[in-house]
């Protein structure tokens, strides 16, 4: 029982999630001095989730710490490859993981860039070394998210038939886009979107997939999911990210409808960057999520994650190919050779 | 549909309340249109509703004999089954008063009837104001003819062994439940045996009238009864929460019925645990202020409730111990007929191995079997997340949004009723203790079949 608290500002999570990170507003003011502009302006997006989606923030930070090394100089008696993680970019980085907790892409794709920064030659020139590494983030951007993107949704919108029934779930940008290109290369296929009545990110989306000519249905929520489903043949779906054990870690309701269309011998795509996959393992949904910082006390709670494990998952469209969610761990040694 | 104001639009009280004054044909169609309209919703207020209405059809109705008056109670049944074939309880109820006078005609054939005599005999009564011939035998009567005078009122006296199975208020199935006696036992057949030995002793034929009379008047005890049933099930149900609910438990229910709160904060009582209550995006205001309540009730209890915003829950299933499902209705399979959201709910809990517990009273248990799910689907209006000026939305998409559905029965552990709790292999007997099988499909035979 929580005593009443009159003084506290932010109530309290109850206890049994109490071990779930969450995104805190902090005060531009309260930010260390060291943050540059424009990672206090992300922050802020960040925070508010202006910027939500996984592949989205991670190329926004990506940009931001382009500015960042493009305002550094390294001070006197210093290296750049030395100097620049420890007293630039890790104040940087904090900050944003303060603001929200850090999606597993920014992990990676962090990892990766201070890799780069200590390979630099310390007798390479400030500007040189600068130049060297804003080159190689945008080749990272193209890589790894551009080109990625291109990929995925062209495999997605290959998958779809003529007289498919795709259903999908809220938004994703990869699932409109796969969409919208199936369309545009003249499918004829109905799409039923199922929305999460507490955040209806999926109106704009039906309207956007009717305005393209796509013959919608809307679900306001998961009810009557099974009649849903009963007329759907494909199951579109999104991922945050891919844990090492198969399991999909994607918007909270996505393993219900994946659960649910795989009893129903419905295929179940999930698609997803390879950027976004990680060495972790999550059997459930409590081991890594996060709380929706404007829900977060007994009178109002959610969760915005869940993890859907592999068996309901049919195929992971990735941009190096189509696999099976067993084959996640394959996929990041093979990462880890490149 | 818009919500209904309270004070000026009608419901189920103030319906219950122009019972008194109105002519039977007039209290039907008022029945039916207030269902029709959804101003009388919900199992419990449907169900009420029915076993007031059959009970004027027993009282007030014209019938000479047995099958005339199951004629009339199938005939308004099915005419409210028709006005709202959603509501599984309406059927339930009318099946319940076909056995009970099944049974009651059972028992009377022990004496010879003649047809004949009874409908020169029962001469077309007056609905509204009728005076039956002065009892033969004035036990049985008293009760019998101050029903007949003011329908709604309860029998002010029991004759015979009637009080002592009210308390128990099922005493048919309760009887087959608890002793395994002969299925020939019941309200009916209990009080009967006395009738019978009192009046064909004296007379050996017996007259039709009285015979008519004391029909209607055990009828009537039975209606009775199933109105008291009706009004305990929550209580009994929530007899039983101790049983289910252990300390430390996490507990998740979703959009908790009236059974559900008195169940939950019944456990609370004796038990500390945490409640999840899982509510839906809320469609009308009222919603939020009903669970408000519950928490407010449970949180002085000592309880931590959390009440979870999302659509999906397999999140939470690994932390929650017990999923508690309010019922609308349950069909003869198993299934279970609730508000949408639940079946993905249950879903998920058996993903995870918790167990889902369905409360229901008994008189929401139907015989029916549904051929197909979607008929028991209802669906609502999405004008509260969808606005009519919003022109590609409303032009351009199909929109759903779903009120109630069918979680299937294999997704369900236990069932709970005013009965004990239940295997869902047990529903089969359960309904062939309460229900007759010749009544099992009397919505759909016309009125020329019989």
């Amino acid at each position: 029982v929580l005593p009443p608290m009159v003084k506290e500002v932010r109530p309290k999570v109850p206890e049994c999630f109490s071990h779930l990170s969450m995104a805190r507003r902090i005060a531009i003011t309260q930010a260390d001095k060291d943050v540059n502009p424009v990672v206090l302006a992300l922050g802020q997006h960040m925070s508010t989730f202006a910027i939500t989606d996984s592949i989205t923030r991670l190329e926004a930070t990506l940009l931001a710490f382009k500015k960042v090394i493009d305002s550094y100089t390294t001070p006197h008696g210093a290296t750049f490859s030395r100097h620049f993680t420890s007293h630039v970019l890790n104040p940087q980085i904090e900050y944003l993981t303060a603001c929200r907790p850090m999606c597993f892409s920014m992990g990676n794709a962090i990892r990766w860039l201070k890799l780069q920064i200590s390979k630099i030659d310390i007798d390479l020139p400030d500007s040189d070394a600068k130049k060297l590494l804003c080159q190689s983030i945008d080749n990272f951007i193209h890589e790894r998210i551009t080109l990625a993107d291109f990929v995925i949704v062209k495999t997605a919108a290959d998958m779809i038939e003529d007289d498919e029934v795709v259903l999908t779930y809220t938004h994703h940008h990869l699932v409109e886009r796969a969409l919208l290109q199936a369309r545009e290369a003249g499918k004829q296929f109905k799409v039923i979107l199922v929305d999460d009545p507490y955040e209806r990110v999926g109106i704009e989306h039906a309207k956007r997939l009717a305005a393209a000519g796509i013959p919608v249905t809307y679900a306001s929520d998961l009810g009557a999911l099974r009649t849903n489903l009963q007329e759907a043949t494909l199951v579109l779906t999104a991922a945050e990210a891919m844990f090492s054990n198969g399991a999909m870690y994607a918007r909270a309701g996505t393993s219900d409808i994946a659960a649910l269309a795989t009893d129903m011998g419905l295929r179940v795509v999930a698609l997803c960057e390879s950027i976004n996959f990680t060495e972790r393992v999550s059997i459930d949904s409590l081991t890594y999520n996060e709380i929706d910082p404007e829900r977060n006390t007994d009178e109002g709670f959610r969760l915005l994650f869940d993890t859907t494990r592999d068996k309901f998952i049919s195929v992971v469209v990735t941009e190096l190919g189509n696999t099976s969610a067993k084959s996640v761990p394959a996929i990041l040694r093979k990462l880890e050779e490149l | 549909m818009p919500s209904v104001t309270p004070g000026y639009a009608p419901d189920l009280e103030k319906y219950l309340k122009s019972l008194k004054g109105q002519p039977l044909e007039a209290s039907v169609e008022n029945l039916t249109s207030l269902l029709k309209r959804r101003q009388i919703r919900g199992s419990e207020p449907c169900a009420v509703a029915t076993a007031h209405i059959l009970l004027q059809v027993v009282a007030k109705s014209k019938w000479q004999d047995v099958d005339g008056l199951l004629d009339n109670v199938c005939a308004t049944g099915r005419r409210l089954v028709e006005a709202q074939p959603k509501e599984l309880v309406v059927a339930n109820i009318v099946r319940r008063v076909l056995a009970l006078i099944r049974d009651e005609a059972a028992e009377d054939r022990n004496e010879p009837s003649s047809e004949t005599q009874s409908e020169t005999q029962m001469t077309p009564t007056d609905p509204v104001s009728h005076q039956w011939p002065l009892p033969t035998y004035t036990k049985q009567d008293s009760a019998g003819d101050c029903i007949s005078n003011t329908p709604a009122a309860p029998p002010p006296s029991r004759p015979g062994p009637v009080p002592s199975y009210s308390s128990v208020n099922v005493p048919k199935s309760l009887f087959h439940l608890l002793s395994a006696s002969p299925p020939s036992d019941g309200s009916a057949m209990m009080t009967s045996p006395f009738r019978n030995s009192g009046t064909s002793t004296p007379t050996s034929k017996v007259p039709p009238y009285s015979q008519v009379h004391a029909l209607r008047s055990e009828v009537i005890d039975g209606i009775e009864e199933i109105k008291d049933e009706i009004s305990q099930v929550d209580d009994q149900i929530a007899a039983l929460a101790e049983v289910q609910i252990h300390p430390g438990d996490h507990v998740l229910v979703h959009q908790p019925s009236p059974t559900v709160e008195r169940f939950i904060l019944r456990a609370a009582l004796k038990r500390k645990f945490t409640v999840l209550v899982a509510t839906e995006a809320p469609r009308k205001q009222t919603e939020g202020i009903q669970n408000a309540a519950f928490r407010k009730r449970l949180s002085g209890a000592g309880i931590t409730v959390i009440n979870i915003k999302n659509s999906g829950l397999t999140a939470y299933m690994s932390r929650v111990d017990k999923v508690i499902l309010g019922a609308r209705s349950v069909v003869a399979n198993g299934g279970v007929v609730t508000d949408s959201g639940a079946a993905a709910i249950a879903r998920a809990a058996k993903e995870q191995g918790n167990a889902v517990i369905v409360l229901a009273g008994m008189y929401k248990l139907s015989p029916e079997n549904p051929f197909d799910e979607q008929s028991l689907i209802e669906w609502g209006d999405s004008s509260t997340f969808v606005s009519f000026a919003d022109g590609p939305m409303v032009n351009g998409v199909e929109i759903r949004s779903a009120v109630t559905e069918l979680v299937p029965p294999e997704l369900i552990d236990t069932y709970i009723t005013n009965l004990g709790t239940h295997s869902r292999d047990h529903l089969s007997s359960l309904i062939a203790d309460h229900y007759k099988q010749e009544d099992a499909e009397f919505h759909l035979w016309s009125a020329i079949d019989r």
